[in-house]
């Protein structure tokens, strides 16, 4: 029975042990809060044995295997650094760590204490990311990448969270260093960074404040940013991050020699783009049936999952902490290579260097600073 | 303001005098401007208003006294330690309406509500010349489960037990706030009152409430039939906090606020599509919005929450069911008494919706 415990009570806390209480073969035996009433609301709500306000007394008493990490970014690193050290396996929430530095140091302390480490990516872990990942493995795309595209949305409005960011100016948000993208980008850019190869692609980046903080007076904040990677076999990706564009899309879509695939996270689709077109008339009607066949196999297989009860908003969390655990049982390869969360922590890093770099944040696209970083 | 207030109490038996600092929390949120409108008709004349926001305009005070030196703005946040201490500096009477409402997360709204209630009264023990704390909870902390439909829901009614299985964040942390002050006043003698309104409306708040029904798939469905709504207009819910802050000898008491003449369900959807804006509605019978509650709550339960239990049984007793309500300990032992009826309320309220479907 693997020992888990987890360090802080936030609202991501809650998606972690509904998640872990779903996986046979452990059990979340303490939680863990700076602030002493969260640390006893998680506990009495999900009924877990121990809830401490002190990590050291955690680590002491509860003992645990692994330990999920999901206080703000800021303590990440202070925080699964003291557990690697412990001897504790570490799952990391997203944004890995504030630099990619420290990312690089977290991996060399989990590979120096033979421990498992790993990013709270969940979303490659999917069931639609995970089909993709096979038919990419099948071949299906006909060589290395040429192009891709990442857009990933985040829908600020006048809810709760954008209420509680815009109106605190000491949010720990505000206090990343990339602030709003810092904790939000990661999930696009991990897309990405599987499927680059080489350790230093190059990172173009226009960043601006969108309409919605402009009229609300805020001159700290950008929330749209587009990015362009070029990696060390020409590859490139284009990654947009929007607030305000509608649909609020997750999506990502890449391009071969052959074929391209298309996925949509949100819907849950994976789509195969033909390459070779249709001859003459052929092309206006023949893929149109196609992909409405495609569609319906995607909804049956959407129903299949949701029947058999495998199918929850945070399905992909569970399969990458299943993944982890059955990488710490089995002896096994982690989850995500670190090559990809260290990739995705310094393309990050660049986007936050050169929006810093920039002249101040301007309110059009065409004025705003450009700038190219090799990381 | 509509139906201003008068001095409900004689000046010299309130637990504060013009003179003396009030808090108000939450004091830009829709019941929070009403109290300050309250208190400064009352003769207040230092109104401390808490607000999250900096630069945050109270627009109601602003309109219904304006220029009024009587009200003291200060921005900050519950969570901060530094912010309560300066916000409770030498106050008299705390009416706490700040909350995490609308937040569907558990942890979020138990911060929003519990950590920054007690952040708020540990600094009131250091200030030590506080005289009442008003805790604004709410009718969702209540529980009808065992009483058969159409009785009288009151403050003797029990709470709501393990809240957190019943899908409802807002409940959840309602309890424990309102369990925390009390658990405060037993250890350390916060003299504190509870405030419980039912469904608050007015104008600048145009959402239907889920009592009546619901719109999340896609058509809006009436679940409430013939069902009493528990409303209360938001000026004589106000008036209700206020009394609760001044009136002597009332501390640990707890009072529900409800108005006199409550519409039912059909007849408050009938007069909001005639007065306000149309809109298609299904009626939904009491038997079969109770088999969707049990069929959702058994399969939240069988899937491991693939659907999070929003419906229950929990909710159905509570919300639609359908009980009757009393405002008796609350015209008795208070002395309040409604100043705007529920005619004049609905009337100002839908023509309020009506201006937005206008502008929509």
């Amino acid at each position: 029975m693997l020992k888990i415990a987890i360090v802080g009570c936030g609202k991501i806390a809650d998606a972690h042990v509904l998640q872990i209480q779903r996986i046979a073969g452990c059990q979340v035996v303490g939680v863990c809060d700076r602030e002493e009433l969260m640390a006893r609301q998680l506990q009495e709500r999900f009924g877990i044995p121990r809830s401490f306000s002190d990590l050291t007394a955690l680590l002491r008493e509860s003992r645990p295997d692994v330990i999920h990490v999901t206080t703000p970014p800021q303590s990440h690193y202070e925080i699964a650094r003291q557990c690697l050290e412990a001897g504790c396996h570490v799952y990391v929430e997203k944004p890995f760590t504030l630099f990619a530095t420290e990312a690089e140091e977290l991996v060399a302390l989990a590979n120096e204490k033979g421990l498992r480490l790993t990013a709270g990516h969940d979303e490659q872990f999917s069931p639609a990311m995970q089909r993709m990942r096979q038919l990419v493995k099948s071949g299906y795309l006909g060589g290395t990448p040429v192009h891709m595209e990442s857009t990933w949305c985040y829908e600020l409005g006048e809810g709760a969270y954008a209420n509680a960011l815009l109106g605190d100016k000491n949010h720990w948000v505000r206090k990343l260093p990339g602030r709003l993208l810092h904790n939000v980008l990661s999930h696009g850019i991990a897309k990405i960074a599987e499927y680059l190869a080489g350790e230093q692609p190059e990172v173009r980046v226009v960043g601006f404040p969108s309409q919605f903080l402009t009229q609300r007076g805020e001159k700290e904040l950008l929330d749209e940013i587009r990015v362009i990677i070029t990696d060390q076999n020409h590859t490139t990706a284009y990654f947009t991050f929007s607030t305000q564009m509608r649909p609020g899309l997750h999506q990502f879509r890449i391009f071969s020699t052959k074929n391209g695939l298309f996925l949509d996270e949100e819907q849950q689709t994976v789509l195969q783009l033909r390459g070779n077109r249709y001859k003459s008339f052929a092309e206006k009607f023949v893929p149109h049936l196609t992909l409405a066949g495609q569609h319906v196999r995607n909804l049956l297989r959407n129903g299949r999952l949701f029947l058999a009860n495998d199918f929850h908003m945070d399905a992909g969390k569970k399969h990458l902490i299943e993944a982890l655990y059955r990488s710490i049982i089995d002896d096994a390869p982690v989850p995500i290579p670190y090559r990809e969360i260290l990739l995705t922590a310094r393309i990050m890093d660049a986007i936050f260097q050169q929006l810093d770099s920039g002249s101040p944040p301007v309110t059009t696209p065409a004025n705003s600073p450009v700038a190219a970083t090799r990381i | 303001m509509e139906g201003a207030s008068t001095m409900n109490i004689e000046p010299e038996l309130r637990l504060a005098g013009p003179e003396d600092p009030i808090l108000v929390t939450g004091a830009a949120g829709f019941i929070g401007q009403r109290v300050v409108a309250n208190l400064l008709t009352r003769g207040f004349r230092t109104v401390r208003c808490l607000a999250r926001r900096p630069g945050t305009r109270l627009t109601f005070v602003n309109e219904s006294n304006p220029g009024s030196p009587a009200v003291e703005m200060i921005y900050g946040n519950l969570l901060s330690k530094e912010d309560c201490q300066r916000a409770v500096r030498q106050v008299k009477v705390i009416y706490h309406l700040a909350a995490g409402s609308g937040e569907k997360s558990f942890a979020d709204a138990y911060l929003n509500s519990v950590v920054t209630t007690r952040n708020l009264v540990v600094a009131c023990q250091a200030e030590r010349c506080l005289r009442r704390f008003v805790n604004v909870s709410s009718f969702a902390v209540y529980s009808n489960r065992n009483k058969p439909a159409g009785r009288v829901l009151d403050e003797s009614c029990p709470i709501k037990e393990r809240p957190e299985r019943l899908g409802d964040a807002y409940a959840y942390a309602k309890i424990k706030q309102d369990e925390l002050v009390m658990e405060y006043s037993q250890k350390h003698g916060l003299p504190y009152v509870l405030l419980r309104p039912g469904a608050v409306y007015g104008p600048g708040k145009r959402a239907i409430t889920g009592r009546v029904g619901i719109d999340t798939f896609g058509i809006y469905l009436h679940l409430g039939g013939f069902n009493r709504i528990p409303f209360s207009y938001v000026d004589n819910c106000a008036d209700a906090i206020v009394l609760a802050g001044l009136k002597p000898g009332i501390e640990g008491r707890v009072f529900n606020v409800v108005d006199d003449d409550l519409p039912r369900s059909f007849e408050f959807l009938r007069m909001f599509k005639k007065k306000a804006k149309p809109f298609r509605s299904i009626y939904v019978p009491h038997f079969a919005s109770y088999l969707l509650c049990y069929l959702w709550e058994k399969y939240a339960d069988f899937s491991h929450g693939q659907l999070p239990p929003v419906f229950n049984r929990g909710r159905w007793h509570a919300e639609w069911k359908g009980s009757d309500y009393s405002n008796r300990k609350l015209k008795d032992e208070l002395g309040w008494s409604q100043k705007v009826s529920t005619h004049e309320g609905m009337k100002l309220y839908l023509a309020d919706c009506r201006l937005e479907g206008i502008h929509a």
